[in-house]
This record gives structure tokens, C-alpha cells and sequence, in this order.
């Protein structure tokens, strides 16, 4: 069969839409350009390696590189790298989104067609409000999204085994497409997006009481309103003073 | 205005919260929430009230009927190719305006090949993946209920699918995974599968279902047999919406060359149903679960003759079988690049709007962008 033009354009256009925005998610992580890339290459190729985890005999139980290693030691390491009270936070957040993917499956219904939102979107949309209102935090985002996809998938393997249920936990099976990447990608994105937009409203980031290394960076929204820049950086000098 | 925007955030975190903590009383209070449970005179598992929509147009001439909860703005195209969309739903009656008749699709592989043997393809060559998302679905009159867990019915209607594209010079790949529970996250679990089987590249994957619908609405007779109907049923919310409906198109049209009346119809309704993964990958509903499930094993066996017109194959008897020039799949597979990356770029120009707080600032960003990533390397070069 010859495959259309068109198709391979499609499916080029989409994957690259869709790698180029993981890429600039992990980008916004804090991870630097190489290690996102990296990142990328190991969804990917991790997507195509199944480590295989007991089950009973109709239950079909793996573990993921791509879609479940990759992404947990990604926010695992991410949490590693922010403070104690935002650990918190992005646990709280963890286990609400948990709780929100678990009764998504009880209460939402059978079939897509019965939603205005399909349960795959809806993981995201559910933690990255969560992570935003809880700690206001991409990476917060990222781990309560990815973890807490994660964590149904855990609890479900343990039930299904635990009660000799026919089934099938693939953990992350979907490698880089799987429910928890999209997840974890779609709620950093959502929480900056009502971040930027909560800044837009206000008219800028709010100051009163954060940390000068915050402000640093913080141009003027009006270029020609010489003196706020001026002050700003005033304010520069007595932060790098204080160090 | 800040303090306005901190209030509203909180209230919409205390109903969140509200909301979650009902639904978990809902779960725990005995027998307060259960999987939706089918019986006598319950369709399905769409809807739990036992009813299911009656489709009408402008003069309520019922159309189709479903049990898959509609919303305005869902589409159907009916046998006869005309497409109406959902205006209104009172009570169970979904009332639709006429779209228009849906431009007919050249099925050019009903032309013997130009040549002889060219764009004839060599046995096994073509892969098909089949799965089911809801692998309880069973039908009631020979399964005895409508839903067997893991067990279901449709694995057998499957395996008629399966046995017949191999005859015709398929591979098929027909994963028996079960994705139970029936409940909403059924088609994260299934997406994993799909995702599996789209590796070894087949040219199609089919995640084949029963409908919830009286048997009627199903039940037809072709060449003297009694079988049950096949629906095509798409999600809205998926980016290659535009690529599939054009893949369901050319089969219908294909099928309503070979076997008129197989063919029940389209439905385009919300949901993403892993359509996402490729623009050759379509749900079917076989039938309903008042059906008798050998009638849905001949439906679904009528319908596979279309899939080598449409995909190519190897030649059955006399019968030429050629592949598709494509070109109305290409059109629309061009158009759902188009449209994705317009979305994107439009998605981009918002953010970056909000951003930077104007357009000349969002333009700034964006030459500071070109500038940053592009600009040393082409100086580099220099």
C-alpha cells in the first residue's frame, strides 16, 4: 500500500507538534535544552520496552520505560529540587488528582460520548488546576499529574491482583501518548496558562512579599515608563547587596 | 481586581473540593453508586435509565435512534449519506437540522486495475489491528446478558472480523485483552493496547463494540441473512477527526457498493475514543445487545469485503482489488494537518498575547525567539 502524502504529513505535523511542545514543557522545568531533548528520546524510546510485573493467570500486569519509569523519575527528581513546603504541596496535590482520576472512573460514566470532556483531558485539567491553586507551581503540576495518573494505575494493579480479577495493568503502556505523559505535559501547560493569565489580569506579577531573586528579572510592562525600570533596578542593587 | 481573582480561585477550589467530597460519599454509601448495571429492558450502559434517543428531523420524522448520550453541535450521517447535525435534546428526543448531503466518495478501486497487477499487494503485507475497549459486551439473546466481565461476546464477534479479513489476504492482529471495568478510564486502559498494537504499523486498527439500542435499529437481511448493522461512531475531540471521517467515509461507500444496507450510519459525537493515535483508526459498533450475536458475526463479516477496496489487499477470486488512489483521504488528511497546525500556532499567538501583555511585545518575543535559537547558528555559520 502506498501511504497518501498527505497522511505523512499529518502524522509529521502532529508528532511534531507534539514533541516540540513536550519539549518546551520540559524546557519550563527547569530542565535545560539538551537534558528536555534527552527526555524526549527516552519517552520514546523507553515506549518500546515492557518490564513485565506478576500476575495471575488472566492478569496481564507491565511497567513502561517510556510512559511510566521515564516520567516518575522525572518528577520525582523534580520534587527533589524544590522546597520542603512545595514537596508538601505537590504531594497534597498528588493525591487529589489521584482521588479526582479514580472517581472520574466511577462517576463519569461509561462512554466518552457522554462527556463534554474526555477522561484523558480530563487528568490534566483536574491537576493542573489542582497544582496551580494548591502551590501556583509548574513542577507541582507536573508531579501531581503524572503521579497521580500513576498512582490509580498502582492501586488497580494491587486490587486486581489481590482479588484474582481478570484484567490488564500495563502501567504507561502507551509510551510517550500514554494518559500519564499527556497528563503531566497538559497540566504544566494549563497551570501556566492560568498563571500568565492571572498576571494579565492584574496587570503583572504581583511583588509585595516575594523574594528579590523573583524580581530580579521583572521588566516594565510599559517601555517607556522610564522610572519604574529605574527603581527596579535600584531594587536589583540592594538584592544583590543583601547576598 | 486581585483580591476579585484570589476569591473567585478559592471558590472555585471549595467546589472542587465540595464536589469530590459528595462523589465519595456517593461511592461509599451502599448501594449509592454502582457500575451501571444492564438487565431486561435496560440498553446498555450509555444510558442507565433504561431509554435511549430517538434522532429526528425538522419534522420529527424519527432518523436513528442511539443510547449514546447526545449534545447539540453531534453529528450523524445517515445510511442515505445525508448529515444532519443535533440542534436540541428535550426529554429523549434529539431534534437535528439537515447539514446537507455529504459529497459522494469515488471508491476508484471498484476499476479493475489499469495494468493488470499493479497496485495489487502481496499477501500478508497489509497488517490490521482489532481490540476492544468494552470487553464486557456481550448480546443478550445468545450471551444470556449484556455484559460479561473480561468474558465478552464481542471477542467472538472479533474473531469473525478477524478470520474473514485474513481470507482476504490480511494479517490481523486481534488482541483478546480484557479493559474492564466498563467505566471511563476503560479507554486510557485500552489506549495502551492500541498503542502496542500501532507498533508493528498496520494499516488500519478497529476497536469494534455493540450499541445499546432496541434490536430494530440494527436488525437488517442481506442476501437472505439475517445480520445486524454496523455504525461507525467518531470522536469530536480529536485531532484527526477530519482524516477518519474520511477513512469511515470511503469504507461506507465501498460497503454500499458490495452490500448495500450494512452500513447504518456515522456518528460523530464528543469523546476522543484513541482516535488520536492514527487517522486510520475507527470504533464500530456491531450491532446492539438485543441482537443475537451470530447476526452480528455475518454483519461484520459483510463489512469486512469493503476493507481491501478501501486499503488494498490481494485478489479474492475474480474480483479486482485495487488500492485507492486516495485522493479524497488525502484532501482531508492535508486539511487535519492545516487545521492542527493552525490551532497551534493560534494556541501559540494566545499565550504569547497574554504573555507579553500586547502584539508588539507577543511579535518581540517571538524575533527575541528566532533571534536566540536560530540567529547564532546562522552567524555561526558566517
Amino acid at each position: 500500500m502506498r501511504i497518501p502524502l498527505g497522511m505523512i504529513v499529518l502524522l509529521l505535523i502532529s508528532l511534531l507538534i507534539y514533541f516540540g511542545v513536550a519539549h518546551r514543557v520540559l524546557d519550563r522545568l527547569r530542565l535545560s535544552d539538551k537534558a528536555a531533548l534527552a527526555m524526549i528520546a527516552a519517552l520514546i524510546i523507553g515506549g518500546f520496552i515492557n518490564i513485565p510485573l506478576p500476575a495471575g493467570p488472566r492478569l496481564e500486569a507491565s511497567l513502561n520505560i517510556g510512559g511510566g519509569v521515564v516520567p516518575l523519575i522525572l518528577a520525582v527528581y523534580l520534587l527533589t529540587k524544590t522546597s520542603a513546603k512545595e514537596k508538601v504541596r505537590a504531594l497534597v496535590g498528588m493525591v487529589v488528582t489521584a482521588a479526582a482520576v479514580y472517581l472520574t472512573g466511577i462517576l463519569m460514566g461509561a462512554e466518552p460520548g457522554n462527556m463534554l470532556l474526555d477522561p484523558l483531558y480530563v487528568y490534566p485539567v483536574v491537576a493542573g488546576a489542582v497544582a496551580y491553586l494548591i502551590g501556583r507551581s509548574r513542577r507541582g503540576a507536573f508531579f501531581a499529574a503524572t503521579m497521580g495518573v500513576l498512582v490509580v494505575d498502582v492501586i488497580s494493579y494491587f486490587r486486581l491482583a489481590s482479588s484474582g480479577t481478570p484484567g490488564a495493568v500495563l502501567i504507561g503502556g502507551g509510551g510517550a501518548f500514554d494518559a500519564i505523559v499527556i497528563a503531566g505535559l497538559l497540566a504544566v501547560l494549563l497551570a501556566e496558562f492560568i498563571g500568565e493569565s492571572r498576571e494579565w489580569l492584574q496587570g503583572g506579577p504581583g511583588v509585595e512579599g516575594k523574594a528579590p531573586a523573583l524580581l530580579k528579572h521583572l521588566r516594565p510592562l510599559d517601555r517607556n515608563d522610564r522610572e519604574l525600570k529605574h527603581s527596579r533596578r535600584e531594587d536589583d542593587d540592594h538584592a544583590s547587596m543583601d547576598k | 481586581m486581585r483580591q476579585w481573582i484570589n476569591r473567585l480561585l478559592v471558590m472555585v477550589m471549595a467546589m472542587t473540593i465540595l464536589v469530590g467530597a459528595a462523589g465519595t460519599l456517593a461511592a461509599a454509601a451502599p448501594g449509592g453508586l454502582s457500575l451501571p448495571r444492564t438487565g431486561e429492558g435496560v440498553y446498555g450502559l450509555e444510558r442507565t435509565d433504561g431509554k435511549y434517543y430517538t434522532i429526528t428531523d425538522e419534522h420529527n420524522k424519527p432518523l436513528d435512534y442511539t443510547a449514546h448520550i447526545l449534545y447539540p453541535g453531534d453529528e450523524i450521517i445517515t445510511a442515505d449519506n445525508l448529515r444532519y447535525q443535533i440542534t436540541g435534546i428535550r426529554g429523549d428526543i434529539a431534534s437535528t437540522r439537515l447539514v446537507g448531503k455529504e459529497a459522494a466518495v469515488t471508491v476508484n478501486s471498484f476499476l479493475p486495475a489499469a495494468g493488470g497487477t499493479s497496485g495489487q499487494v502481496a499477501a500478508g503485507q497489509q497488517e490490521i489491528a482489532i481490540y476492544h475497549t468494552h470487553s464486557d459486551e456481550s448480546y443478550d439473546p445468545s450471551d444470556g446478558t449484556s455484559s460479561i466481565y473480561a468474558h465478552g461476546g464481542i471477542f467472538q464477534v472479533g474473531d469473525a472480523f478477524a478470520a474473514k479479513l485474513k481470507g482476504e489476504g490480511f494479517k490481523v492482529l486481534h488482541s483478546l485483552r480484557p479493559h474492564d471495568p466498563h467505566d471511563a478510564n476503560a479507554y486510557t486502559r485500552s489506549r495502551r493496547t492500541a498503542v502496542e498494537l500501532l507498533k508493528t504499523g498496520p494499516a488500519a486498527i478497529f476497536d469494534l463494540h455493540r450499541d445499546a439500542a432496541p434490536a430494530n435499529v440494527y436488525s437488517a437481511t442481506v442476501d437472505g441473512q439475517p445480520i445486524t448493522k454496523v455504525r461507525f461512531v467518531l470522536g469530536r475531540g480529536n485531532p484527526h477527526i477530519s482524516a477518519n471521517l474520511q477513512f469511515a467515509k470511503e469504507i461506507k461507500a465501498a460497503e454500499d457498493q458490495l452490500h448495500p444496507g450494512v452500513v447504518q450510519g456515522i456518528l460523530l459525537t464528543q469523546g476522543n475514543f484513541n482516535q488520536d493515535l492514527t487517522p486510520r483508526s475507527l470504533l464500530i459498533e456491531v450491532g446492539a445487545n438485543t441482537n443475537a450475536k451470530d447476526a452480528a458475526e455475518r454483519g461484520v463479516s459483510f463489512f469486512s469485503d469493503a476493507i481491501p477496496k478501501v486499503l488494498g489487499g490481494v485478489t479474492t477470486g475474480t474480483r479486482p482489488i485495487v488500492e485507492l488512489p486516495a485522493t479524497g483521504a488525502n484532501r482531508a488528511n492535508w486539511n487535519a494537518a492545516l487545521w492542527i497546525a493552525l490551532i497551534a500556532a493560534g494556541a501559540l499567538a494566545g499565550y504569547l498575547y497574554i504573555n507579553a501583555g500586547s502584539w508588539q511585545g507577543a511579535w518581540d518575543q517571538v524575533r527575541r525567539f528566532l533571534g536566540g535559537e536560530f540567529g547564532h547558528r546562522i552567524r555561526d555559520r558566517r
